[in-house]
Parts: structure tokens; C-alpha cells; sequence
């Protein structure tokens, strides 16, 4: 699903913000990418959703060669992967429905066929009841999940986030985790950016370890 | 559009997605209605002020045409001898472009001259006729251009004679009516060009305030076209607002000045009454105001997306 040869990515004369990286993530896995702030977690994700292009290296994702991408082909590539990000990014100009609703609109979806995808997964993060309301009145952990049934409204194949734990609790995390996990199970393919060691580790998945934008250490079979 | 779809299925969704694209356009019009209605009456006075113009351009021209006047051509014979005034008036019985002549001796003139005053008396101290004997020519067309050669022909005849032929001011007035529309023309052209570059400004900075909403989309997968498309939508409603305002105004400005435009021309002997801008002329002028709202939007958002991140 994911594989990465010899990926250099860099900011203009900044230092490489990844460094040589090659990874794997076969289709259905789910993995995690670990290290500290700054050590190009974002980055590698961002890569991975053709958010930006490598100075350097190949990027095949679900078949796409993404170094190679045309701009025109792009859209349709990233109509298949789901983003979720640390902040939620969710717009606070409409309800719930509405954020949740976006990818659908843009893949053209009809009213009804719309409405029944939007519930099911804001049911699948338990906020169906929520559908009305504006997310600025929900909680942290509820905007998250708005996030997610956002990512994963259109079934995408591929589920990348990007530190979804990041300003949550521990129980919280668990429970987004969990909800990740369930996805992976249906099918998906997961990569997810999180410094929650302990919480990862319980998780029982590939793990990679990235620091100062190399590959420092690899623990699981696929990643 | 999702792969294997057919466009029978596609076309529903496809106008649903216009439909919410130009709902949601009209309703961010609504929620900052201030914004949109100083932009609406920009564009409305940008449009009513050529479209006073040549209102009044265009009455001028149907003056000009309606003025019930036959042309006429005068022969002053003063510095004619009696030899080539005869061969004149053999040529005006032949020609057929001529509809009728008459020849006006000068005593015949001075008389119904003297009958024309108020006080009579005062020709008496002129010792000779002063007035030279005249040909009153009627052409049989009214054309310009055909009793322009008419009066060429016979001055070519008689090159001493006075010829002048009447229609000099109608051609004056054309003349003045083509230059009118030529400087309708550049106004037409600068203002709908600064009325474009206004409404791509006003576009762009809407779409700045959407850019988390493009931002987002953009990752989800939207394309250009859809995400310019509300803001198109947006820019059609403006023009449409722009056009119909415009109307307004120019109804207003042409009833305002209809009595006073009447009272001038009868100052000078002209009947005159400013018409009313037809039904053509104001759903041409909506259409300038909705092609200007597409343009300027279509600038606008091809800049800003462009630009975004």
C-alpha cells in the first residue's frame, strides 16, 4: 500500500527534514511512526497524502507513483486516503453534519446516499446525536472524533493521522486508538504519527522510530 | 466523480453539487449583506453611467432620423451667366435624381422677403437688390450620400454658382453621433475593466477568508473547478444584483432629466421627448452586469486558489 525508497525531503536550505528514508506498509497493516517533535513525523505523513513532493527518493501509495504524480491527478489520488490531524481542522462555519458531509460533496455524492454515510460514521465515533450542533460547542476529544468521521466518511483505503492523541487524555487516546484499530480491522490501511510510546506499545503493531528525519529503529514484521 | 459511474447516474449528483454551490453562495451573500450590497451598488453605478450615455446617444440619433426634413440644394446664380444658368436647368429636368426645381428670381425673393418683415420700409434704402437669383433644388432621395453627389455634380456643371446643399447639419449631427459612440466605447471599456478588477478583488478576498475550507478540501480531494464554483455562482449573483440596480438607476436618471431635456430642445424649435430605454436594452444591460460578475469572479478565483496553500 505504502512504500517509500530513499525519500530526501527538504525545506529549502533548511537541514533534510527526512533523510534516506525507505519504509513498507502493506495494504490492510496498520503502523505506527514514533520520535520526538521536529524528527519528521508530519512530514513523512504529508509526503504519504502527496501534501508535498520529495527533493529526493520514491513514493508509490495504493498504486499511485506519487514523485511522478501529475497536479491534475492528484485530487483524484487523495480522494482516496483519509487525513487526520492533531488540531481537528474542522470548520466552524457549519454543524457537524457539514464537516463530516465535505469529502462527499467533493466526490459528488447524492443527498440521500450522503446522509446515510454521514451517520454511519458519525455513529461508528459514537456522535451521531451531535449532527446538528456547531463542533465549536463539543469538547477536545469529541472534535477529534468529528475529525475522524470526516477521514473516514468516504471509505478511503488508506487512514493516515497525524498525532490524533496529541491534546487528549489517556482514556481519551485509548479510545481513538481503539477506534483506529476497528477501522484496521475492516480493511483499512493505518499509519499513525503518535510520541505515546506506552499507549503504542500496548497496541501490539509495527512500530518505526524516527529522529532527526532518519529511520532510527524498526520493531514489528511489516513496517 | 467516482470511477464507473455513468454519466446518467453522474448528472443528478453533478447538479445537486451546483445547486449546493450556488445556495451556499447566496448564503454567505446573506450573512455579510453590508459587503454585498456596497458591492452590488458599485457594479450598479459603473453600469448606469454609460448606459445613461447612450440612452441619450441614442435619442440623439433618433432625432436626427425623425427630424421630417427633405433635403434641398440651393443655386446661387449671382456670378452665372444666362448661357450656363440654362444648361443647369436643362441638366436638373434631366436628372433623375432630382424631384422637382424652381427658380427664384431675385425680385421675387426681395418681395416676399420685404412681406416677411415687420417693418418693410427698412429695405427701402437699398439702392439695388442685394439677393441673387436662386434655384431651390429638391433631390428625389433623401440619402446623404446620394444628394452629396448631387450638389457635386451640378457645382461640376457650374463651377460659379453657389451651391449649398441643406442637409449639412444632419450630416453634422451624424458625424457628432459616431464620435459620441466612440467615446462610449472607451468609457464602456475602462469602466467594465475596473468593474471586473473590483469584483476579482472582492472574489479573492472571500476566498481567503474560506481558505481553511479550501485548505481542507483540497486535502479531500477537491478539485480547482470545485472549488471555484460557488465563488462563480457568487459572481453571476453579484452581477445580476449589479445589472438590475443599474436599471434602477438609469429609469430614475432618464425620468429625472426627461422635462428638462424637453424644455431645452424647445429652446431650440426641436420637439423632443428622452424615450424610455426598451426591454432589450435592459435585459442587455443585466446580461453586461452578469458577464462582468463571471469575469471578475472567474479572475478572482483563478488568482486566489492559485495563491492558496
Amino acid at each position: 500500500m505504502i512504500q517509500l525508497q530513499r525519500v530526501t525531503k527538504r525545506f529549502g536550505s533548511a537541514a533534510d527534514a527526512l533523510s534516506n528514508v525507505s519504509l513498507r506498509v502493506d495494504a490492510g497493516a496498520m503502523a505506527f511512526v514514533t520520535g520526538p517533535s521536529g524528527a519528521g513525523k508530519s512530514t513523512l505523513l504529508r509526503l504519504i497524502a502527496g501534501l508535498e513532493r520529495p527533493t529526493r527518493g520514491r513514493i508509490r501509495v495504493n498504486g499511485h507513483e506519487l514523485d511522478r504524480l501529475s497536479a491534475r491527478a492528484i485530487p483524484r489520488f487523495r480522494r482516496s486516503i483519509g487525513l487526520v490531524f492533531q488540531d481537528h481542522r474542522l470548520l466552524f462555519d457549519r454543524p457537524v453534519f457539514d464537516n463530516v458531509a465535505l469529502p462527499l460533496e467533493i466526490l459528488a455524492y447524492r443527498r440521500p446516499e450522503m446522509r446515510k454515510r454521514v451517520r454511519a460514521a458519525l455513529d461508528k465515533v459514537g456522535l451521531l446525536h451531535k449532527e446538528t450542533v456547531n463542533p465549536r460547542t463539543l469538547s477536545a476529544g469529541e472534535q477529534q472524533r468529528v475529525g475522524i468521521a470526516r477521514a473516514i466518511v468516504h471509505r478511503p483505503v488508506l487512514l493516515l493521522a497525524d498525532e490524533p492523541t496529541g491534546n487528549l487524555d489517556p482514556a481519551l487516546s485509548e479510545e481513538i486508538l481503539a477506534l483506529f484499530d476497528d477501522f484496521n480491522r475492516v480493511g483499512m490501511t493505518a499509519l499513525v504519527a503518535s510520541h505515546d510510546l506506552e499507549l503504542i506499545g500496548r497496541m501490539g503493531k509495527p512500530v518505526l522510530h524516527l529522529e532527526n528525519g532518519r529511520i532510527e529503529a524498526r520493531g514489528g514484521a511489516s513496517a | 466523480m467516482r470511477p464507473g459511474r455513468r454519466l446518467f447516474d453522474a448528472l443528478p449528483a453533478w447538479l445537486d453539487s451546483h445547486r449546493d454551490a450556488a445556495r451556499r453562495s447566496l448564503g454567505r451573500r446573506l450573512q455579510a449583506p453590508v459587503l454585498s450590497l456596497i458591492t452590488i451598488a458599485v457594479l450598479g453605478f459603473i453600469l448606469a453611467l454609460p448606459a445613461y450615455l447612450w440612452v441619450l446617444l441614442d435619442n440623439a440619433r433618433a432625432l436626427s432620423a425623425h427630424v421630417d426634413h427633405d433635403p434641398r440644394i440651393a443655386l446661387y446664380l449671382d456670378h452665372v451667366d444666362e448661357e450656363t444658368a440654362d444648361r443647369l436647368q436643362d441638366a436638373l429636368d434631366d436628372d433623375e435624381r432630382v424631384a422637382r426645381w424652381e427658380r427664384i428670381d431675385a425680385d421675387t425673393a426681395l418681395t416676399a422677403y420685404r412681406d416677411s418683415l415687420p417693418d418693410p420700409e427698412l429695405l427701402d434704402w437699398l439702392e439695388d437688390n442685394p439677393l441673387p437669383d436662386v434655384i431651390d433644388v429638391v433631390p428625389a432621395s433623401t440619402q446623404p450620400d446620394t444628394v452629396a453627389a448631387l450638389r457635386d455634380d451640378l457645382r461640376a456643371l457650374a463651377p460659379d454658382a453657389g451651391v449649398v446643399a441643406d442637409d449639412e447639419w444632419v450630416r453634422q449631427l451624424n458625424s457628432l453621433h459616431e464620435l459620441g459612440l466612440r467615446i462610449l466605447s472607451v468609457v464602456v471599456a475602462l469602466l467594465g475593466l475596473g468593474a471586473v478588477l473590483i469584483l476579482a478583488l472582492a472574489t479573492a478576498s472571500e476566498l481567503r477568508e474560506r481558505q481553511e475550507e479550501i485548505a481542507i478540501s483540497r486535502i479531500s480531494g477537491a478539485t480547482h473547478r470545485f472549488l471555484r464554483r460557488p465563488s462563480l455562482y457568487g459572481g453571476v449573483l453579484t452581477g445580476f444584483g449589479g445589472g438590475i440596480f443599474s436599471v434602477i438607476l438609469l429609469l430614475v436618471g432618464v425620468a429625472l432629466s426627461r422635462e428638462p431635456l424637453t424644455e431645452a430642445a424647445a429652446a431650440f424649435d426641436l420637439e423632443f421627448t428622452l424615450r424610455l430605454p426598451h426591454a432589450g436594452d435592459i435585459l442587455g444591460l443585466i446580461l453586461v452586469g452578469l458577464i462582468l460578475g463571471w469575469l471578475g469572479a472567474r479572475l478572482g478565483s483563478g488568482h486566489a486558489l492559485r495563491d492558496a496553500p
